[in-house]
Protein backbone atom coordinates (compact mmCIF):
# COMPACT_ATOMS: atom_id res chain seq x y z
CA UNK A 1 0.00 0.00 0.00
CA UNK A 2 1.53 3.05 -0.75
CA UNK A 3 1.73 6.52 1.27
CA UNK A 4 1.39 10.29 0.43
CA UNK A 5 2.40 13.10 1.28
CA UNK A 6 3.27 11.57 4.94
CA UNK A 7 5.25 13.80 7.54
CA UNK A 8 6.15 12.77 10.76
CA UNK A 9 8.69 13.59 13.16
CA UNK A 10 9.12 11.30 16.05
CA UNK A 11 11.16 12.23 18.70
CA UNK A 12 14.32 10.06 20.51
CA UNK A 13 12.46 8.22 22.92
CA UNK A 14 9.10 8.69 22.20
CA UNK A 15 6.62 5.70 22.50
CA UNK A 16 3.86 6.46 19.33
CA UNK A 17 1.49 4.28 17.78
CA UNK A 18 0.31 3.99 14.41
CA UNK A 19 -3.24 2.81 14.11
CA UNK A 20 -5.65 2.39 10.56
CA UNK A 21 -7.50 0.08 8.93
CA UNK A 22 -5.58 -2.97 6.96
CA UNK A 23 -4.23 -1.54 3.81
CA UNK A 24 -3.86 1.73 5.28
CA UNK A 25 -0.39 2.20 5.24
CA UNK A 26 1.18 1.24 8.28
CA UNK A 27 3.23 -1.45 7.17
CA UNK A 28 4.61 0.17 4.52
CA UNK A 29 5.73 3.01 6.81
CA UNK A 30 7.79 0.52 8.91
CA UNK A 31 9.01 -1.15 5.76
CA UNK A 32 10.35 2.47 5.06
CA UNK A 33 12.18 3.37 7.97
CA UNK A 34 13.95 -0.30 7.70
CA UNK A 35 14.69 0.45 4.05
CA UNK A 36 13.41 -2.39 2.45
CA UNK A 37 12.57 -0.42 -0.53
CA UNK A 38 12.72 3.12 -1.14
CA UNK A 39 9.98 5.62 -1.40
CA UNK A 40 9.50 7.24 -4.88
CA UNK A 41 9.79 10.91 -3.52
CA UNK A 42 10.85 12.69 0.10
CA UNK A 43 13.15 11.55 2.63
CA UNK A 44 13.56 9.71 5.40
CA UNK A 45 15.94 9.83 8.19
CA UNK A 46 15.96 7.32 10.84
CA UNK A 47 18.50 8.20 14.05
CA UNK A 48 20.17 11.56 12.20
CA UNK A 49 20.71 9.39 9.29
CA UNK A 50 19.36 10.04 5.50
CA UNK A 51 17.90 6.60 3.99
CA UNK A 52 18.26 7.91 0.48
CA UNK A 53 22.24 8.69 1.04
CA UNK A 54 22.58 5.49 2.45
CA UNK A 55 24.75 2.75 0.71
CA UNK A 56 23.63 -0.55 0.04
CA UNK A 57 26.38 -2.06 2.02
CA UNK A 58 25.01 -0.04 4.66
CA UNK A 59 21.44 -1.45 4.86
CA UNK A 60 22.49 -4.16 7.67
CA UNK A 61 24.12 -2.17 9.57
CA UNK A 62 21.29 0.47 9.39
CA UNK A 63 18.80 -2.31 10.71
CA UNK A 64 20.88 -3.38 13.40
CA UNK A 65 20.12 -0.50 15.13
CA UNK A 66 16.42 -1.10 14.82
CA UNK A 67 14.40 -4.09 16.72
CA UNK A 68 11.79 -5.07 14.70
CA UNK A 69 8.79 -7.73 16.31
CA UNK A 70 6.03 -8.59 14.27
CA UNK A 71 2.89 -10.19 14.37
CA UNK A 72 4.02 -13.56 13.02
CA UNK A 73 7.43 -13.35 15.53
CA UNK A 74 9.51 -14.15 12.45
CA UNK A 75 11.43 -16.71 14.99
CA UNK A 76 13.87 -18.97 13.12
CA UNK A 77 12.48 -22.63 13.75
CA UNK A 78 15.40 -24.51 13.70
CA UNK A 79 17.09 -22.62 16.69
CA UNK A 80 16.09 -22.73 20.18
CA UNK A 81 15.38 -19.58 21.87
CA UNK A 82 18.59 -18.72 22.79
CA UNK A 83 20.16 -19.34 19.36
CA UNK A 84 17.09 -17.07 18.20
CA UNK A 85 18.11 -14.06 20.57
CA UNK A 86 21.85 -14.72 19.81
CA UNK A 87 21.58 -14.97 16.27
CA UNK A 88 20.65 -11.08 16.55
CA UNK A 89 23.97 -10.76 18.61
CA UNK A 90 26.19 -13.03 16.01
CA UNK A 91 24.85 -10.82 12.96
CA UNK A 92 26.84 -7.64 14.62
CA UNK A 93 29.97 -9.99 15.36
CA UNK A 94 29.56 -9.64 19.41
CA UNK A 95 31.94 -12.61 20.79
CA UNK A 96 30.99 -15.62 21.81
CA UNK A 97 32.01 -15.12 25.52
CA UNK A 98 29.59 -12.27 25.31
CA UNK A 99 26.55 -13.80 23.57
CA UNK A 100 26.72 -16.04 26.55
CA UNK A 101 26.38 -13.60 28.76
CA UNK A 102 23.91 -11.71 27.42
CA UNK A 103 21.34 -13.98 25.98
CA UNK A 104 20.50 -15.51 29.27
CA UNK A 105 20.26 -11.94 30.35
CA UNK A 106 17.83 -10.72 28.14
CA UNK A 107 15.50 -13.43 28.59
CA UNK A 108 15.72 -13.17 32.19
CA UNK A 109 13.98 -9.72 31.86
CA UNK A 110 11.40 -10.97 29.02
CA UNK A 111 10.79 -13.74 31.59
CA UNK A 112 11.66 -16.89 29.50
CA UNK A 113 14.57 -17.71 31.65
CA UNK A 114 13.71 -21.01 32.13
CA UNK A 115 12.54 -21.27 28.54
CA UNK A 116 16.17 -20.91 26.99
CA UNK A 117 16.37 -24.16 25.31
CA UNK A 118 12.68 -24.78 23.90
CA UNK A 119 12.32 -24.93 20.07
CA UNK A 120 10.03 -21.73 18.79
CA UNK A 121 7.17 -24.68 18.44
CA UNK A 122 7.36 -25.71 21.97
CA UNK A 123 6.29 -22.45 23.23
CA UNK A 124 2.87 -20.49 23.72
CA UNK A 125 1.82 -17.65 21.54
CA UNK A 126 3.02 -14.96 23.97
CA UNK A 127 5.79 -16.63 24.92
CA UNK A 128 7.46 -17.13 21.31
CA UNK A 129 6.75 -12.99 20.84
CA UNK A 130 8.36 -12.33 24.43
CA UNK A 131 11.55 -14.20 22.37
CA UNK A 132 10.98 -11.59 19.78
CA UNK A 133 10.70 -8.92 21.67
CA UNK A 134 14.31 -10.17 23.59
CA UNK A 135 16.10 -10.80 20.10
CA UNK A 136 14.65 -7.06 18.91
CA UNK A 137 16.00 -5.40 22.11
CA UNK A 138 19.24 -7.46 22.78
CA UNK A 139 21.33 -5.46 20.69
CA UNK A 140 19.93 -2.06 22.37
CA UNK A 141 18.64 -0.37 19.20
CA UNK A 142 17.69 3.11 19.47
CA UNK A 143 14.37 2.70 17.71
CA UNK A 144 12.27 -0.68 17.91
CA UNK A 145 9.35 -1.01 15.48
CA UNK A 146 6.46 -3.59 16.45
CA UNK A 147 4.06 -4.34 13.63
CA UNK A 148 0.62 -5.71 14.90
CA UNK A 149 2.82 -7.40 18.10
CA UNK A 150 -0.34 -8.28 19.85
CA UNK A 151 -1.77 -9.37 16.61
CA UNK A 152 -1.81 -12.55 17.50
CA UNK A 153 -2.56 -12.83 21.47
CA UNK A 154 -5.40 -12.82 23.49
CA UNK A 155 -5.98 -9.53 25.31
CA UNK A 156 -4.01 -10.75 28.70
CA UNK A 157 -1.55 -11.83 27.26
CA UNK A 158 -1.26 -8.97 25.31
CA UNK A 159 -1.14 -6.59 28.22
CA UNK A 160 2.19 -8.27 29.05
CA UNK A 161 3.89 -7.35 25.89
CA UNK A 162 3.11 -4.24 26.16
CA UNK A 163 4.21 -3.62 29.27
CA UNK A 164 7.42 -5.02 28.31
CA UNK A 165 7.38 -2.79 25.11
CA UNK A 166 6.86 -0.02 27.54
CA UNK A 167 9.81 -1.01 29.96
CA UNK A 168 11.83 -0.88 27.17
CA UNK A 169 10.96 2.44 25.96
CA UNK A 170 11.51 3.67 29.01
CA UNK A 171 15.32 2.89 28.73
CA UNK A 172 15.42 5.23 26.17
CA UNK A 173 14.39 3.87 23.51
CA UNK A 174 12.10 5.36 20.50
CA UNK A 175 9.08 2.40 20.32
CA UNK A 176 6.74 2.58 17.05
CA UNK A 177 3.78 0.15 17.46
CA UNK A 178 1.13 -0.27 14.47
CA UNK A 179 -1.46 -1.93 16.17
CA UNK A 180 -4.94 -2.41 15.62
CA UNK A 181 -5.45 -3.07 19.10
CA UNK A 182 -8.18 -0.01 20.40
CA UNK A 183 -8.42 -0.75 24.24
CA UNK A 184 -4.64 -1.25 24.18
CA UNK A 185 -3.84 2.57 22.83
CA UNK A 186 -6.25 4.12 25.15
CA UNK A 187 -5.10 3.18 28.01
CA UNK A 188 -1.59 4.43 27.27
CA UNK A 189 -2.50 7.47 26.11
CA UNK A 190 0.60 8.14 24.03
CA UNK A 191 1.12 9.80 20.86
CA UNK A 192 -1.04 8.59 17.87
CA UNK A 193 -0.56 8.43 14.04
CA UNK A 194 -3.82 7.54 12.37
CA UNK A 195 -3.18 6.58 8.61
CA UNK A 196 -6.02 5.95 6.08
CA UNK A 197 -5.10 5.49 2.34
CA UNK A 198 -1.86 6.05 2.64
CA UNK A 199 -2.30 9.27 4.08
CA UNK A 200 -1.82 11.20 7.51
CA UNK A 201 -5.38 11.88 8.88
CA UNK A 202 -4.92 12.17 12.61
CA UNK A 203 -1.39 12.86 14.71
CA UNK A 204 -2.18 13.83 18.73
CA UNK A 205 0.13 13.29 21.37
CA UNK A 206 -1.81 11.60 24.58
CA UNK A 207 -4.14 10.19 21.76
CA UNK A 208 -7.10 7.23 22.03
CA UNK A 209 -7.55 5.13 18.91
CA UNK A 210 -11.09 6.46 17.94
CA UNK B 1 34.73 -14.36 10.54
CA UNK B 2 32.80 -17.28 13.00
CA UNK B 3 34.20 -20.08 11.41
CA UNK B 4 32.56 -22.11 14.27
CA UNK B 5 29.38 -21.06 13.57
CA UNK B 6 29.24 -21.20 9.98
CA UNK B 7 30.56 -24.75 9.80
CA UNK B 8 27.76 -25.80 12.14
CA UNK B 9 25.19 -23.72 10.30
CA UNK B 10 26.35 -25.23 7.10
CA UNK B 11 26.67 -29.09 8.90
CA UNK B 12 23.06 -28.98 10.05
CA UNK B 13 21.98 -28.04 6.67
CA UNK B 14 23.93 -30.85 5.24
CA UNK B 15 22.07 -33.32 7.78
CA UNK B 16 18.55 -32.02 7.24
CA UNK B 17 18.57 -32.30 3.62
CA UNK B 18 20.05 -35.80 3.59
CA UNK B 19 19.06 -36.92 0.07
CA UNK B 20 20.12 -34.45 -1.57
CA UNK B 21 23.39 -33.51 -0.13
CA UNK B 22 24.30 -37.88 -0.45
CA UNK B 23 23.19 -37.17 -4.58
CA UNK B 24 25.37 -34.46 -5.00
CA UNK B 25 28.48 -35.88 -2.64
CA UNK B 26 28.11 -39.54 -5.06
CA UNK B 27 28.13 -36.99 -8.19
CA UNK B 28 31.12 -35.57 -7.19
CA UNK B 29 33.09 -38.71 -6.10
CA UNK B 30 32.19 -40.43 -9.60
CA UNK B 31 33.50 -37.36 -11.60
CA UNK B 32 36.46 -36.97 -9.70
CA UNK B 33 37.00 -40.84 -9.43
CA UNK B 34 37.06 -40.85 -12.92
CA UNK B 35 39.64 -38.15 -12.88
CA UNK B 36 41.82 -39.64 -10.61
CA UNK B 37 41.60 -43.24 -12.47
CA UNK B 38 42.47 -41.15 -15.78
CA UNK B 39 45.85 -39.87 -13.85
CA UNK B 40 46.91 -43.07 -12.39
CA UNK B 41 46.51 -44.44 -15.92
CA UNK B 42 48.78 -41.36 -17.27
CA UNK B 43 51.52 -41.45 -14.50
CA UNK B 44 51.82 -45.79 -15.70
CA UNK B 45 51.42 -45.20 -19.19
CA UNK B 46 53.94 -42.03 -18.74
CA UNK B 47 56.72 -43.91 -16.88
CA UNK B 48 56.40 -46.72 -19.09
CA UNK B 49 57.16 -43.87 -22.05
CA UNK B 50 59.86 -42.42 -20.68
CA UNK B 51 60.99 -46.09 -19.91
CA UNK B 52 61.41 -46.65 -23.15
CA UNK B 53 62.83 -43.38 -24.40
CA UNK B 54 65.57 -44.05 -22.12
CA UNK B 55 66.81 -47.28 -23.22
CA UNK B 56 67.14 -46.23 -26.81
CA UNK B 57 68.38 -49.19 -28.45
CA UNK B 58 67.98 -50.54 -31.74
CA UNK B 59 66.75 -54.22 -31.99
CA UNK B 60 67.14 -55.39 -35.49
CA UNK B 61 65.09 -59.09 -35.46
CA UNK B 62 66.75 -61.44 -37.98
CA UNK B 63 64.74 -64.21 -40.38
CA UNK B 64 65.18 -67.78 -39.04
CA UNK B 65 65.82 -68.60 -42.49
CA UNK B 66 69.72 -66.41 -42.43
CA UNK B 67 72.39 -68.23 -42.32
CA UNK B 68 75.34 -67.98 -40.02
CA UNK B 69 77.45 -66.30 -42.30
CA UNK B 70 74.91 -63.39 -43.26
CA UNK B 71 74.63 -63.23 -39.80
CA UNK B 72 77.85 -62.62 -38.46
CA UNK B 73 78.43 -60.42 -41.51
CA UNK B 74 75.79 -57.79 -40.20
CA UNK B 75 77.10 -57.70 -36.99
CA UNK B 76 80.17 -56.82 -38.58
CA UNK B 77 78.45 -54.69 -40.56
CA UNK B 78 77.05 -52.64 -37.07
CA UNK B 79 80.47 -53.11 -35.75
CA UNK B 80 81.65 -50.38 -38.55
CA UNK B 81 79.46 -47.73 -38.08
CA UNK B 82 81.01 -45.17 -36.38
CA UNK B 83 77.16 -44.04 -33.98
CA UNK B 84 77.64 -47.53 -32.21
CA UNK B 85 78.42 -47.66 -28.82
CA UNK B 86 77.34 -51.40 -28.23
CA UNK B 87 76.37 -54.28 -29.97
CA UNK B 88 74.81 -57.57 -28.30
CA UNK B 89 73.62 -60.82 -30.09
CA UNK B 90 70.90 -62.34 -28.82
CA UNK B 91 70.52 -66.17 -30.25
CA UNK B 92 67.17 -67.67 -30.20
CA UNK B 93 67.86 -69.53 -27.25
CA UNK B 94 69.10 -66.32 -25.44
CA UNK B 95 65.23 -64.84 -26.56
CA UNK B 96 63.48 -68.13 -25.68
CA UNK B 97 65.24 -67.60 -21.82
CA UNK B 98 64.36 -64.02 -21.55
CA UNK B 99 60.80 -64.64 -22.43
CA UNK B 100 60.30 -67.49 -19.71
CA UNK B 101 61.80 -64.53 -17.16
CA UNK B 102 59.65 -62.28 -17.80
CA UNK B 103 57.19 -64.71 -17.45
CA UNK B 104 58.28 -65.73 -14.40
CA UNK B 105 55.67 -68.15 -11.92
CA UNK B 106 53.57 -68.71 -15.16
CA UNK B 107 55.82 -70.46 -17.35
CA UNK B 108 52.86 -72.65 -18.06
CA UNK B 109 51.42 -70.02 -20.28
CA UNK B 110 54.63 -71.05 -22.73
CA UNK B 111 54.61 -74.58 -23.15
CA UNK B 112 51.95 -73.77 -25.89
CA UNK B 113 54.66 -73.17 -27.77
CA UNK B 114 56.11 -75.80 -29.98
CA UNK B 115 59.74 -75.35 -30.52
CA UNK B 116 61.42 -71.80 -30.51
CA UNK B 117 59.33 -69.32 -32.75
CA UNK B 118 61.64 -66.53 -31.71
CA UNK B 119 63.94 -65.07 -34.26
CA UNK B 120 67.48 -63.89 -33.35
CA UNK B 121 68.49 -60.36 -33.12
CA UNK B 122 70.84 -57.65 -32.73
CA UNK B 123 70.82 -54.98 -29.92
CA UNK B 124 72.51 -52.08 -31.01
CA UNK B 125 73.30 -49.04 -28.35
CA UNK B 126 73.89 -45.70 -29.46
CA UNK B 127 76.66 -43.36 -28.35
CA UNK B 128 74.12 -40.44 -29.45
CA UNK B 129 70.40 -40.88 -28.58
CA UNK B 130 69.34 -38.78 -31.39
CA UNK B 131 71.12 -40.60 -34.14
CA UNK B 132 68.37 -43.49 -33.80
CA UNK B 133 66.43 -42.90 -36.23
CA UNK B 134 69.16 -42.35 -38.97
CA UNK B 135 71.12 -45.42 -37.78
CA UNK B 136 67.57 -47.49 -37.56
CA UNK B 137 66.89 -46.89 -41.37
CA UNK B 138 70.06 -48.78 -42.68
CA UNK B 139 68.17 -51.66 -41.66
CA UNK B 140 64.78 -51.46 -43.24
CA UNK B 141 65.66 -52.93 -46.65
CA UNK B 142 68.24 -55.66 -45.33
CA UNK B 143 66.99 -58.49 -46.95
CA UNK B 144 68.28 -60.91 -43.43
CA UNK B 145 66.14 -58.53 -41.46
CA UNK B 146 62.75 -60.11 -40.72
CA UNK B 147 60.41 -57.74 -42.24
CA UNK B 148 57.00 -58.22 -42.99
CA UNK B 149 56.71 -57.71 -46.27
CA UNK B 150 56.49 -54.03 -47.20
CA UNK B 151 57.08 -52.99 -43.76
CA UNK B 152 60.33 -52.42 -41.42
CA UNK B 153 59.13 -54.25 -38.20
CA UNK B 154 61.77 -56.05 -38.32
CA UNK B 155 63.60 -53.41 -36.98
CA UNK B 156 62.51 -51.65 -33.76
CA UNK B 157 63.57 -48.92 -31.52
CA UNK B 158 62.61 -46.87 -28.64
CA UNK B 159 61.45 -43.91 -30.72
CA UNK B 160 58.67 -46.13 -32.33
CA UNK B 161 57.56 -47.76 -29.86
CA UNK B 162 57.23 -44.83 -27.42
CA UNK B 163 55.49 -42.83 -30.07
CA UNK B 164 52.44 -45.57 -30.69
CA UNK B 165 52.07 -45.72 -26.84
CA UNK B 166 51.57 -42.05 -26.49
CA UNK B 167 49.28 -42.34 -29.62
CA UNK B 168 47.19 -44.94 -27.61
CA UNK B 169 47.55 -42.56 -24.26
CA UNK B 170 46.69 -39.43 -25.71
CA UNK B 171 43.56 -41.35 -27.30
CA UNK B 172 42.77 -42.66 -23.11
CA UNK B 173 43.30 -39.48 -21.68
CA UNK B 174 41.10 -37.28 -24.59
CA UNK B 175 38.34 -39.55 -23.89
CA UNK B 176 38.95 -39.33 -20.31
CA UNK B 177 38.87 -36.13 -20.13
CA UNK B 178 35.65 -35.39 -22.16
CA UNK B 179 33.94 -37.98 -19.51
CA UNK B 180 35.27 -35.84 -16.44
CA UNK B 181 34.14 -32.78 -18.33
CA UNK B 182 30.74 -34.27 -17.64
CA UNK B 183 30.45 -35.57 -14.98
CA UNK B 184 31.99 -31.80 -13.05
CA UNK B 185 29.13 -29.94 -15.30
CA UNK B 186 26.77 -32.25 -13.88
CA UNK B 187 28.65 -32.10 -10.43
CA UNK B 188 28.13 -28.54 -10.16
CA UNK B 189 25.24 -28.61 -11.30
CA UNK B 190 23.79 -30.80 -8.65
CA UNK B 191 25.62 -29.20 -6.05
CA UNK B 192 24.23 -26.01 -6.92
CA UNK B 193 20.84 -27.73 -6.97
CA UNK B 194 21.00 -28.78 -3.82
CA UNK B 195 22.66 -25.45 -2.22
CA UNK B 196 19.37 -24.06 -3.85
CA UNK B 197 16.73 -26.65 -2.18
CA UNK B 198 18.68 -25.45 0.83
CA UNK B 199 18.24 -21.65 0.01
CA UNK B 200 14.29 -22.54 -1.24
CA UNK B 201 13.67 -24.21 2.57
CA UNK B 202 15.14 -21.32 4.42
CA UNK B 203 14.19 -18.46 2.58
CA UNK B 204 12.21 -17.54 5.59
CA UNK B 205 14.89 -17.76 7.71
CA UNK B 206 17.23 -15.83 5.05
CA UNK B 207 14.41 -12.82 5.23
CA UNK B 208 14.95 -12.92 9.36
CA UNK B 209 18.31 -12.78 8.79
CA UNK B 210 18.07 -9.50 6.89
CA UNK B 211 15.77 -8.44 9.19
CA UNK B 212 17.94 -8.61 12.22
CA UNK B 213 20.48 -6.88 10.10
CA UNK B 214 22.90 -9.43 8.82
CA UNK B 215 25.33 -8.72 6.11
CA UNK B 216 25.00 -10.70 2.62
CA UNK B 217 28.21 -12.28 3.32
CA UNK B 218 27.25 -13.03 6.81
CA UNK B 219 23.94 -14.98 5.03
CA UNK B 220 26.07 -16.63 2.18
CA UNK B 221 28.36 -18.23 4.00
CA UNK B 222 26.80 -21.27 5.42
CA UNK B 223 25.66 -21.78 2.40
CA UNK B 224 29.36 -21.56 0.50
CA UNK B 225 30.52 -24.27 2.97
CA UNK B 226 27.56 -26.32 2.81
CA UNK B 227 28.94 -26.35 -1.14
CA UNK B 228 32.48 -26.54 -0.57
CA UNK B 229 31.77 -29.86 2.19
CA UNK B 230 29.85 -31.56 -0.27
CA UNK B 231 32.51 -31.14 -2.73
CA UNK B 232 35.27 -32.02 -0.41
CA UNK B 233 33.52 -35.05 0.98
CA UNK B 234 32.98 -36.18 -2.69
CA UNK B 235 36.57 -35.70 -3.74
CA UNK B 236 37.97 -37.63 -0.62
CA UNK B 237 35.98 -40.55 -1.35
CA UNK B 238 36.84 -40.70 -4.53
CA UNK B 239 41.09 -40.04 -3.28
CA UNK B 240 40.24 -43.16 -1.08
CA UNK B 241 38.74 -45.23 -4.21
CA UNK B 242 41.40 -44.27 -6.35
CA UNK B 243 44.25 -45.32 -3.96
CA UNK B 244 42.50 -48.32 -3.33
CA UNK B 245 41.75 -49.36 -6.87
CA UNK B 246 45.55 -48.91 -7.53
CA UNK B 247 46.70 -50.81 -5.42
CA UNK B 248 44.67 -53.84 -5.52
CA UNK B 249 43.18 -53.77 -9.35
CA UNK B 250 46.45 -52.35 -11.00
CA UNK B 251 49.25 -54.28 -8.63
CA UNK B 252 46.83 -56.95 -9.09
CA UNK B 253 47.40 -56.60 -12.81
CA UNK B 254 50.64 -55.98 -12.67
CA UNK B 255 51.98 -59.15 -11.20
CA UNK B 256 49.59 -61.56 -12.63
CA UNK B 257 50.69 -59.90 -16.08
CA UNK B 258 54.03 -58.60 -15.86
CA UNK B 259 54.92 -57.66 -19.49
CA UNK B 260 52.29 -54.88 -19.58
CA UNK B 261 54.16 -51.71 -18.81
CA UNK B 262 52.44 -50.28 -15.51
CA UNK B 263 54.08 -49.46 -12.43
CA UNK B 264 52.13 -48.72 -9.60
CA UNK B 265 54.37 -46.06 -8.54
CA UNK B 266 52.06 -43.17 -8.19
CA UNK B 267 52.81 -40.26 -6.74
CA UNK B 268 49.90 -40.24 -3.98
CA UNK B 269 50.20 -37.25 -2.54
CA UNK B 270 49.71 -35.23 -5.67
CA UNK B 271 46.82 -37.25 -7.07
CA UNK B 272 45.29 -36.74 -3.95
CA UNK B 273 45.61 -33.21 -3.28
CA UNK B 274 44.49 -32.83 -7.18
CA UNK B 275 41.08 -34.96 -6.28
CA UNK B 276 40.70 -32.91 -3.09
CA UNK B 277 41.05 -29.24 -4.60
CA UNK B 278 38.95 -29.99 -8.00
CA UNK B 279 35.88 -31.55 -6.07
CA UNK B 280 36.51 -28.46 -3.35
CA UNK B 281 36.92 -26.36 -6.54
CA UNK B 282 33.46 -28.20 -7.70
CA UNK B 283 31.41 -27.06 -4.31
CA UNK B 284 32.31 -24.01 -4.19
CA UNK B 285 31.38 -23.49 -8.37
CA UNK B 286 27.84 -24.96 -8.10
CA UNK B 287 27.31 -23.18 -4.67
CA UNK B 288 28.25 -20.02 -5.91
CA UNK B 289 26.09 -20.71 -8.93
CA UNK B 290 23.37 -21.61 -6.87
CA UNK B 291 23.53 -18.05 -4.69
CA UNK B 292 24.40 -15.69 -7.81
CA UNK B 293 21.01 -17.22 -8.79
CA UNK B 294 18.49 -17.93 -6.10
CA UNK B 295 20.21 -15.71 -3.06
CA UNK B 296 19.31 -12.33 -4.46
CA UNK B 297 20.36 -10.23 -1.04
Amino acid sequence: MGLQEVNVHIERGDFCFLVGHSGSGKSTFIRLLLKEFEPSEGTITVAGRNLQRMKRGSIPHHRRNIGCVFQDFKLLPNKTVADNVAYALRVTGVTPRNIRRKVPEILQLVGLGDKMYSLPDELSAGEQQRVSVARAFVNHPSLLVADEPTGNLDPDTSVGIMQLLYRINRTGTTVLMATHDREMVDKMRKRVIALEDGRVIRDESKGLYR
Amino acid sequence: MQFRFFFNEAINSLVRNWVMSVAAIVTVLVSMFVLGLGLILFFNFEQAISDLRNKLEIEVFIKNTASPGDISKLGDQIRAMSEVKDVNFVSKDEALKRLKESFKGHEDVLDALSGNPLPPSYEISLKDPSQIETVAQRFFDNPIVDNSPGTHDGVKYGGETSDRLLKVTTYFLVGGAGFVVLLTVASVLLISNTIRLSIFARRREVEIMRLVGATNWFIRWPFVMEGVFTGMLGATGAAFLVILTNVFLIENVKDKMPFLPFSADVPYFWLVLLVVIGGTMLGSVGSGLALRRFLRI
